[in-house]
């Protein structure tokens, strides 16, 4: 039994946060918002096995040498549902990836994230935060990084200190 | 008895006029006329049909052609047959050319009409140029090109471009405008005569009127060169123009005394003295280059020239480190991201294109690193600019310059001991059809070279007659180009131009098409998928560099190796071979072949591994190259787009990406536009009204809006088909 199932994992992402990124999608979630972009990922069986190979291609692609890779995204399903899996990952991409940023999508807000022991602790790993479910009445394409009015790209290292949501300069 | 004509229309018989085809066709035979024995076959003839009492005129010639054929002059009959065929086949020309015609008149020509996504085919203006372009190429077929290249051409083993244009017309391909000698040196305009200007408004609106004059005189793209290098002076004009205002004005000095101020940019001790001047001076001419770069790009997108399409134009720069090119390179990068109009609609001309160069704007600390920015924003909003890596395309093309056009680039070329760019141009093009003798090789690689061998002679013969036809043009035909400067030559009205044309002055290009359809037919697999396969594509492409180099070696004209962007050539050829050889897997079934030597647009890559797999051809097809990358939008992203830039800049010369760009002028939303089937909808309000849409899409090196006038079948195929490499 693997610790958590993969939807998909996209290298070169353009879309899911700044810079050029490597995206990680989990499968599991229990929100099930209105008009998900990805309903298929609420199944934790959906995709394929976490397995020890793909966590070593994730650090090596973030540390290629010939391409500016900013970081690693975490989008879901709900990656605070498969907090130990990631965990692990994070942890590795903080020690081993130097330079490289975190982002994770939740739809937790971040005060259910920080009220939850196990949640903080993988979000103390990340750097930036797109908080919120989605709702369809709020949809709105145009926003940066986020899909309805009600979610927030908050800095989590300054939220963290003051605890409370501080919103990224965009 | 009535005889029947091919009309329909009813004459009586005369057998006078049998007697008279019989005499002509004896005539034209060694053995000459016999007019005793021709009274005789007309007898026989009358008499067999008399009985009639309407007679066809064919049955009528089949019957003096049987009663030839039976008699002694065997010779005759032969003349005879030939003649009839000849009339059939003009008759049969003759009724396909009017049928163009009507097709153009009733605008169901959809072949015309949708050749060229940048010509609007329902204006008058556009009509009169189709219908010149049809007669032109009816004309060109019948009395001009070598009968084994129309024969090619039409059967589809290569692509004589342009036809509708050149060889009637003795005229060239595309070309860098030799604009900095025809503002230094002034020139005539139709009546007026323009002298050097004294501001950058003035500059620039001499510009869009030579840029107009010269699109009307040629049948490809123009390009101006370093644009900011050029316009810069100019730019400095208006600076001291503001400056004396400014000394007037704040400073109250006498226009005299004014007059002995020597008043430039690097004077620092003057600015010292009159600092309220310079700030002054400093934004006045900071504004007037953005309005003057405004106005030029108005004009470009809303003239239309003599052969009914808005001019194909580029602007290269990004390499001037003055305050003046700093000022034109801003300008040229605001202006596109402001778009046109009250809406802010995206332009589709001039294509920009933006010079990389470590120590000028590529790296954080470069001096012009904040115009990369600018020029990232740029690219994710409105497409445009693509890049160039200076250093690459030094090293490929042998010096530095900008493309002509979309993608034709000049060799490197020296005139008093100087290298020379501007005023240099393309000759043309001719495309062989790659995959075409792959499929006919079946398998075998010596076959494929073989027919290659054959095919490229037949190319080199229709790229001679475009050369010969260039050949004693006179500078009269195209003043502008000749004897007003911008082909870098004042000629008088009776020189000709043949100096213009040699020792790789200008260049004439070998197109190819569909390297990867020709892997696939030859050995059945993707040749990305297989490090021996890449091997043997690249060494097909240095193949016919090769023959290029050959018969440049051979003509001393500047034959290169072009890899041809196949805006409609795409389908035509793929259809053709459709036909001849059926549906061939991975070659003809797609609807569409591959642009030269560029990755199968439904390859499922990573844009970086795409560069790495394009890399090498450049070298080869140094005549012209492109690399392109599809992604999502980066409107949000220009990080993102910087690190792709970077990536380029070190392996390849010339590198554009196509991403959304699209914007609802309803609800605001910049991004990708869903493709339905009746056109575009914005996914964000559901916006599907062309008026408020700005959908863009490249097509062929150039940008075209497809949701106001549709591609071509095959174009729109392979655009659908798009992957987007990420
Ligand atoms: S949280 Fe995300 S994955 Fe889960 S239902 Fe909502 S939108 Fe879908
Ligand atoms: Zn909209």
């Amino acid at each position: 039994m693997s610790l958590m199932n993969i939807a998909d994992y996209k290298r070169f992402d353009v879309i899911n946060g700044r810079g050029l990124r490597h995206s990680i999608f989990t499968s599991g979630c229990t929100h099930h918002c209105k008009g998900c972009f990805n309903a298929a990922t609420w199944n934790f069986n959906y995709g394929k096995p976490y397995t020890e190979e793909l966590e070593e291609q994730i650090i090596g692609d973030l540390n290629m040498p010939d391409v500016q890779i900013t970081g690693l995204s975490i989008l879901g399903g709900e990656p605070f549902q498969n907090v130990d899996g990631l965990l692990r990952l994070a942890s590795r991409v903080r020690n081993e990836c130097s330079g490289k940023d975190i982002w994770v999508w939740s739809g937790y807000t971040f005060e259910e994230i920080i009220a939850d022991d196990n949640k903080r602790k993988l979000l103390s790993c990340c750097d930036v935060l797109i908080d919120g479910k989605f709702i369809l009445e709020q949809r709105n394409l145009k926003l940066k990084w986020r899909g309805s009015n009600n979610q927030r790209v908050i800095d989590v290292k300054e939220s963290l200190r003051t605890k409370q949501a501080v919103l990224m300069p965009l | 008895m009535i005889v029947i004509k091919r009309d329909g229309s009813e004459v009586a018989f005369n057998q006078q006029k049998i007697i008279d085809a019989i005499c002509a066709a004896m005539n034209s035979t060694k053995k000459k006329g016999d007019s005793e024995l021709a009274q005789k076959i007309a007898d026989k003839v009358t008499r067999k049909i008399s009985k009639l009492e309407k007679v066809d005129i064919e049955h009528i010639q089949d019957e003096v052609q049987s009663a030839l054929m039976n008699s002694r002059r065997k010779d005759a009959a032969e003349a005879y047959i030939g003649y009839r065929e000849i009339r059939t086949l003009k008759r049969r020309e003759r009724s396909s050319l009017d049928k163009k015609v009507l097709g153009l008149l009733e605008l169901t020509n959809e072949e015309v009409l949708k050749e060229n996504s940048n010509k609007d085919g329902a204006t008058i203006p556009t009509q009169r140029d189709l219908l010149a372009g049809i007669m032109a190429k009816d004309f060109a077929q019948t009395y001009m090109i070598p009968k084994r290249v129309v024969g090619a051409h039409n059967s589809g083993d290569l692509h004589f471009h342009d036809q509708d244009y050149s060889p009637y017309f003795p005229i060239y391909n595309c070309m860098l405008i030799d604009l900095k000698g025809m503002l230094e040196n002034g020139f005539k305009l139709g009546n007026a005569q323009i002298e050097t200007p004294k501001s950058i408004t003035t500059a620039t609106a001499i510009t869009a009127q030579i840029i107009a004059q010269v699109a009307s005189h040629i049948y490809g793209g123009n390009t101006i060169n370093e644009i900011d290098r050029i316009l810069a002076p100019y730019v400095f004009e208006s600076f001291k123009k503001h400056y004396r205002k400014g000394l007037e004005w704040l400073y109250m000095l006498e226009k005299d005394e004014i007059e002995d101020i020597d008043i430039s940019w690097e004077n620092k001790k003057l600015h010292k003295k009159y600092p309220r001047c310079f700030e002054y001076a400093k934004s006045l001419t900071e504004k007037e280059t953005y309005d003057a770069f405004q106005s030029l790009e108005y004009e470009i997108n809303t003239l239309v020239s003599a052969n009914g399409q808005t001019p194909f134009s580029t602007f290269g720069f990004g390499r001037g480190l003055s305050w003046a090119e700093r000022q034109i390179q801003i300008a040229i990068l605001q202006n596109r991201i402001r778009g046109l109009g009250r809406d802010g609609k995206t332009a589709i001309f001039p294509k920009l294109i933006f010079g990389l160069e470590e120590g000028v704007n590529l790296k954080p600390g470069d001096p012009n690193y904040d115009i990369k920015q600018l020029a990232l924003k740029c690219s994710t909003l409105r497409m445009y600019p693509d890049i160039i890596s200076v250093p690459k395309v030094k090293e490929i093309t042998g010096s530095f310059k900008f493309p002509m056009g979309c993608r034709s680039f000049l060799g490197r070329y020296e005139e008093n001991g100087e290298e020379l760019h501007d005023g240099r141009f393309n000759m043309g093009v001719v495309t062989a059809n790659l995959p075409r003798i792959a499929v006919k090789a079946n398998g075998s690689e010596a076959a494929f070279y073989r027919l290659l061998d054959e095919l490229l002679e037949v190319c080199k013969e229709g790229l001679m007659y475009r050369i010969e036809r260039l050949k004693g043009v006179k500078a009269k035909v195209a003043p502008i180009l000749y004897m007003e400067g911008a082909a870098g030559s004042r000629l008088q009205p009776e020189d000709t131009i043949d100096h213009l044309l040699k020792n790789g002055r200008a260049s004439i290009s070998l197109g190819y098409i569909g390297i990867h359809e020709t892997m696939m037919a030859l050995y059945g697999t993707c040749l990305f998928d297989d490090q021996e396969l890449r091997n043997k594509g690249l060494q097909i492409v240095q193949y016919l560099s090769q023959k290029a180099e050959q018969w440049k070696e051979e003509t001393g004209y500047g034959f290169s190796l072009y890899s041809t962007p196949a805006e409609s050539l795409c389908y035509r050829f793929c259809r053709l071979d459709e036909e001849k050889f059926g549906r061939v897997e991975g070659v003809t079934d797609k609807g569409y072949y591959t642009n030269s030597f560029h990755l199968d647009v439904n390859k499922k890559v990573t844009p970086f591994e795409k560069i790495q797999f394009e890399k090498d051809y450049p070298q080869y097809a140094s005549g012209g190259f492109i690399t392109y990358c599809e992604f999502d939008s980066m409107v949000n992203n220009p990080e993102a787009l910087e690190a792709v830039w970077d990536y380029a800049y070190e392996r390849v010369p010339y590198f554009g990406t196509n991403t959304p760009t699209d914007r609802c002028l309803e609800c605001g939303f910049e991004g990708e536009f869903e493709a339905t089937n009746t056109g575009f909808e914005c996914p964000n309000c559901g916006n599907a009204n062309p008026k408020t849409s700005s959908v863009i899409r490249r097509c062929c090196g150039y940008l075209s809006e497809p949701s106001q006038r549709p591609f071509n079948a095959g174009k729109q195929k392979e655009v659908l088909s798009r992957v987007k490499h990420m």
